[in-house]
């Protein structure tokens, strides 16, 4: 009898278990429109940024023969001390989400450390820190809040004192790291090289430009505001790409999670009228028994 | 009269997207006209109005805090940290007159270029 009121009492928990995570799934989902939303209406701003950025470092590329002398273009290939920015999720119940972050960046600081460049780390969301901290691995920076709710200006204060260390030789590249958002099921782990501006992946040389007029005519003072900006947004936009990925991998883990509870409570229900009647039957036998030793 | 495309594209998506006459930008360097068949140009942009007179003639002003703008022959693209929109259409003017100029006093530019805008912002309210 007991392991009746035992299977009893485990299918009320699962079902309880049950409506947690399909709460958590309607949230997520909620906050994954609202977030791709807001993803998409900022894609276009970061569109025109970087294809602005492109014309005019390619007109200062065409202008100068030795390629785009500003400190921001500086040669990236050796450098001896690297940056990494890495945005995790805050909470977890998200899968791998996290997880996969973090392998990434453990990895990327391996590599940076096998060819011994000096890494510095700075972390935005609970979960990476957390991980970090646990493992003993100093952080230069630990941002909590950030990434469940992006903030333009205060992702600009952060990524503007990063950029600064750039500007003063602390450091000679920055590395972002994000698991950002593909569609409702799929993440992928996103690595952008902040600074120094990666004039690889420019188009340059796709159009003459010769004939763009540049106001104020001090190049630099406007490359330099744009690049500021094109930084800030690069920042501001992976957190919201981050945040989009967070919940679409949530939805994703509480849906899993949903389903397999169902799965359980079926199991068990089964589990339980086997019990029942196997008790029925038992009983029964006892009665008939104890009839046929009185006759 | 030739029409051109205008974009006014602010981190919150774009706010601003048709055909129209003529616009005017608060340059770095002094405000500045562009009408359809501008020559290439790149300009930072201060704090200040845009005014913008549309396909049917009726003028629209937009308060920036900051940005920059790309002109070609066919296409203008202004890409703006923060805007307010400043039109008869809405009712809420007196709100948008008031959300203008919080927006342009937020700024870090010279005190003179944010006394100008938020003197021009004054004037529009009272045309309407």
């Amino acid at each position: 009898m007991a392991n009746l009121k035992e299977i009893k009492r485990k299918i009320g928990s699962v079902k309880n278990t049950q409506k947690t995570t399909n709460a958590m799934k309607l949230v997520s989902s909620a906050k994954l429109k609202r977030t791709e939303e807001l993803a998409k209406r900022s894609r276009v701003y970061a569109e025109k940024l970087t294809e602005l950025l492109n014309e005019i470092a390619q007109k200062m590329q065409q202008s100068n023969a030795d390629g785009i002398d500003n400190i921001y273009f500086r040669d990236g290939k050796n450098p001896k001390k690297v940056d990494i920015i890495f945005i995790t999720a805050d909470k977890g119940l998200c899968g791998g989400f996290n997880s996969q972050t973090i392998k990434r960046a453990s990895a990327l600081i391996a590599e940076y450390q096998a060819k011994d460049v000096k890494v510095r780390l700075r972390a935005v969301g609970r979960k990476g820190i957390d991980y970090f901290k646990f493992n003993n691995v100093e952080l230069n920076d630990e941002i909590i809040g950030l990434s469940a709710a992006p903030d333009f200006k205060q992702a600009a204060e952060f990524i503007s004192e990063v950029a600064a260390s750039y500007v003063n030789g602390e450091t000679d590249k920055i590395i972002l790291i994000h698991n950002g958002y593909v569609n409702m099921i799929t993440q992928e782990i996103r690595e952008d090289q902040v600074l120094p501006v990666d004039t690889s992946k420019l188009e340059l040389n796709t159009v003459s430009t010769s004939e763009l007029e540049v106001e104020p005519d001090d190049d630099d003072t406007l490359l330099d505001a744009l690049v500021k900006r094109y930084v800030e947004y690069t920042m501001y936009y992976s957190l919201i790409d981050s945040l989009a990925a967070e919940h679409s991998a949530r939805m994703q883990a509480m849906d899993a999670a949903t389903t397999n509870a169902k799965e359980m409570v079926k199991e068990l229900t089964v589990k339980y009228n086997k019990a029942r009647q196997e008790a029925i039957t038992t009983e029964l036998i006892e009665i008939i028994s104890g009839v046929e030793s009185m006759k | 009269m030739e029409l051109m495309k205008l974009e006014i594209i602010t981190p919150n998506g774009a706010i601003f997207d048709a055909e129209v006459k003529q616009v005017t930008l608060p340059g770095a360097e002094g405000e500045f006209g562009v009408l359809a068949k501008h020559a290439t140009l790149v300009s930072l942009l201060d704090t200040g109005v845009i005014v913008i007179e549309k396909a049917d003639g009726t003028e629209v002003a937009v308060a920036i805090n900051s940005g920059y703008v790309k002109v070609d022959e066919e296409k203008t693209t202004c890409i703006v940290d923060g805007a307010v929109a400043l039109s008869g259409e809405d009712g809420d003017l007196a709100k948008a007159l008031e959300e203008a100029k919080t927006l342009l006093k937020s700024t870090e530019s010279s005190s003179t270029a944010i006394a100008a805008a938020v003197s021009k912002v004054e004037q529009i309210g009272k045309s309407f």
